[in-house]
């Protein structure tokens, strides 16, 4: 049976990073790239769960609490901008947004 | 290990605590009477900032004293970044004054709009004195989802909302980047002490060898998530959206502050904590800052609107700034790349934040944002076109205004640093600029004006702009102090 090791976090934490960016990057609806970030947010959790694990410290647990308060004021203020949009353009395709240009 | 409680030094605190009182003081007059918010904000986020830039002086900055463990740092550094940002705040305050009454943006909250802006300087003060990752991450983000919110402020414009949009998701992404290398560097240093990860890292790397891959992949991630934050190429496509949506304001008060927070986490994580692996991100920085110089002044030739080709002459001017960061030599009193990019932004809030001051009293007379729009200016208004056209050259870098002592320190960095194709790309670069930004200057001056002209009062700003005008014309020549004070960086950051 193998052990679990921090080199175990840290691989599924770069997977779900590599997973959310390539989602940011390819997604084109507003709502999925949002939750891509939120992804990637989350993976960088394992990470500092799975250093703090093995440095056998609380730091990388408390900063994960941080970055977890963090995430959800991105969410309230990003949400709302959303819900703005939806008012004005009723879309939530980021392509369609093109009112901005040179 | 038993728990111990250590109460901070309220007194290192209390020019931050006084921004923060003025928030829960506004939003707390907003619940109770809208009316009374309307009459009071203004005066109130004023006269707040304006305390606590007076605050300033209550601490001995020298001592370079901790509270909150070593969280919390007064130093130096601290000091400069939390005087640029309050000063920018009360300029962009004055900058708001008309604007949001005057009916060009309905559905716009005076206090609630006050409220986020100072939540912002204050995230910005965070940031200048952070000792730890967490505290500085803190501070950054405080300072940017205030503005994606400000951003977004006319919600009933849709151009408003999609330039906030795009600053938010991109900023958000940013963020996540940034976080992850946060990560790396804590777990391959054991500490998010910004000085213990010095230490540490000062015994595991020996200059002139390759690096730990896992460190470099840290650097890359912090660079990647900093550089977005600041607005270098290749990661700036949000800023013309963003500039270009937003109320003119907000635009003005987003080129300065949120900058001075990202090149404030810039100087703290990598000059500070990442020192020992300068040989790689000076390197970095100087690619950076050429493609970033190069890419805004180039592009912001072809645009017609004026905030737009602010918002490129902005990504311009943050590739001067990096290249006074990559002039990092050793961090030694003498070295003065980062002292140098500290002025700049000094000289850069009140030079850009005035620029987008005069767009915005021009929309307040009816006119738009356009290079049309300010033809025969001159005719018209003679002052605001003076003013804009002070503004106009002294971001061009034209002696003896701000603009240019601001370039000339970058450029006197980079040459005692042996950085010379950097201060030669920042010469021609200027020199691109003056396309641009004379092409304002004829056009207020030898143009005839067209439009509907609509005067009205607007006290504040005028007074705002007179301040910016006067401080852009005369504050280059008695601008030792200051620069004296920027260049006290070593005693702060090494």
């Amino acid at each position: 049976m193998t052990e679990l090791s921090a080199t175990h976090f840290l691989l599924l934490s770069a997977a779900l990073f590599i997973i959310g960016m390539v989602g940011v990057l390819t997604r084109r609806n507003i709502l999925v790239i949002f939750m891509c970030i939120e992804l990637m947010l989350n993976a960088v959790n394992v990470s500092l769960i799975g250093f703090a694990w093995e440095l056998h410290q609380l730091t990388g647990q408390v900063f994960a609490l941080f970055v977890i308060a963090i995430a959800a004021a991105e969410a309230v203020v990003g949400l709302g901008i959303v819900m703005a949009l939806t008012r004005r353009a009723d879309t939530v395709d980021i392509d369609e947004l093109r009112q901005l240009r040179e | 290990m038993p728990l111990r409680l250590v109460a901070p030094e309220w007194s290192l605190l209390v020019p931050p605590l006084i921004v923060l009182g003025t928030i829960v003081l506004l939003l707390a007059i907003d619940a109770v009477s809208e009316r009374a918010a309307r009459k009071t904000a203004l005066p109130l986020a004023l006269v707040g900032q304006l305390l606590a830039l007076v605050s300033l002086a209550t601490v001995d900055w020298g001592q370079g004293a901790t509270t909150f463990g070593v969280s919390y740092r007064a130093d130096w550094f601290a000091l400069v970044v939390s005087l640029i940002a309050l000063v920018s705040g009360i300029l962009s305050v004055l900058v708001s004054a008309g604007y949001t009454e005057s009916g060009l943006e309905p559905g716009v909250g005076l206090a609630e709009y006050l409220a986020l802006l100072l939540f912002s300087v204050f995230g910005t003060m965070v940031v200048g004195a952070a000792g730890d990752l967490i505290v500085l991450l803190l501070g950054l983000e405080m300072s940017a989802v205030a503005v994606y919110a400000l951003t977004a402020f006319a919600r009933r414009r849709l151009t408003s909302v999609e330039g906030a949009l795009k600053y938010f998701l991109l900023g958000a992404f940013a963020s996540a980047i940034l976080i992850y290398g946060m990560a790396w560097v804590y777990g391959l240093t054991g500490s998010i002490v910004l000085s213990d990860i010095a230490h540490t890292l000062r015994t595991v790397v020996t200059p002139g060898q390759p690096l730990d891959p896992a460190l470099l992949l840290a650097l890359l991630l912090l660079a990647v998530g900093l550089g977005f934050k600041i607005a270098a190429v290749p990661f700036h496509m949000w800023t013309p959206d963003a500039y270009q949506g937003a109320p003119t304001p907000v635009s003005a008060y987003m080129s300065v502050v949120p900058k001075v927070a990202g090149f404030a986490a810039v100087a703290r994580v990598l000059v500070q904590a990442l020192q020992p692996l300068s040989d790689q991100w000076a390197g970095l920085l100087g690619i950076l800052a050429l493609i970033t110089m190069v890419y805004g002044n180039v592009v912001a030739i072809a645009q017609r609107d004026l905030k737009r080709m602010l918002g490129y002459s902005a990504i311009g001017h943050t590739g001067y700034m990096l290249a006074g960061l990559a002039a990092f030599t050793n961090g030694l009193a003498g070295d003065r790349s980062v002292g140098s990019v500290l002025f700049y932004l000094f000289a850069y809030a009140f030079m850009n934040i005035g620029a987008f001051g005069v767009i915005a009293w021009l929309q307040e007379r009816g006119l738009g944002t356009t290079l049309d729009d300010v033809a025969g200016l001159a005719g018209r208004a003679p002052l605001a076109a003076l003013t804009m056209a002070i503004f106009m050259l002294s971001l061009m870098g034209m002696p003896p205004l701000l603009g240019f002592y601001a370039k000339y320190y970058v450029i006197l960095a980079l040459i005692e640093a042996g950085q010379l194709w950097l201060a030669v790309a920042i010469v021609v670069m200027s020199a691109v600029s003056a396309f641009f930004y004379l092409r304002v200057v004829t056009q207020m001056y030898f143009q005839e004006p067209g439009g509907t002209w609509r005067p009205v009062r607007t006290p504040l700003l005028g007074l705002g702009l007179t301040l910016m005008a006067v401080a852009t014309l005369a504050l280059g020549l008695v601008s030792g102090p200051i620069l004296e004070l920027a260049q006290h960086w070593p005693a702060a950051l090494t």
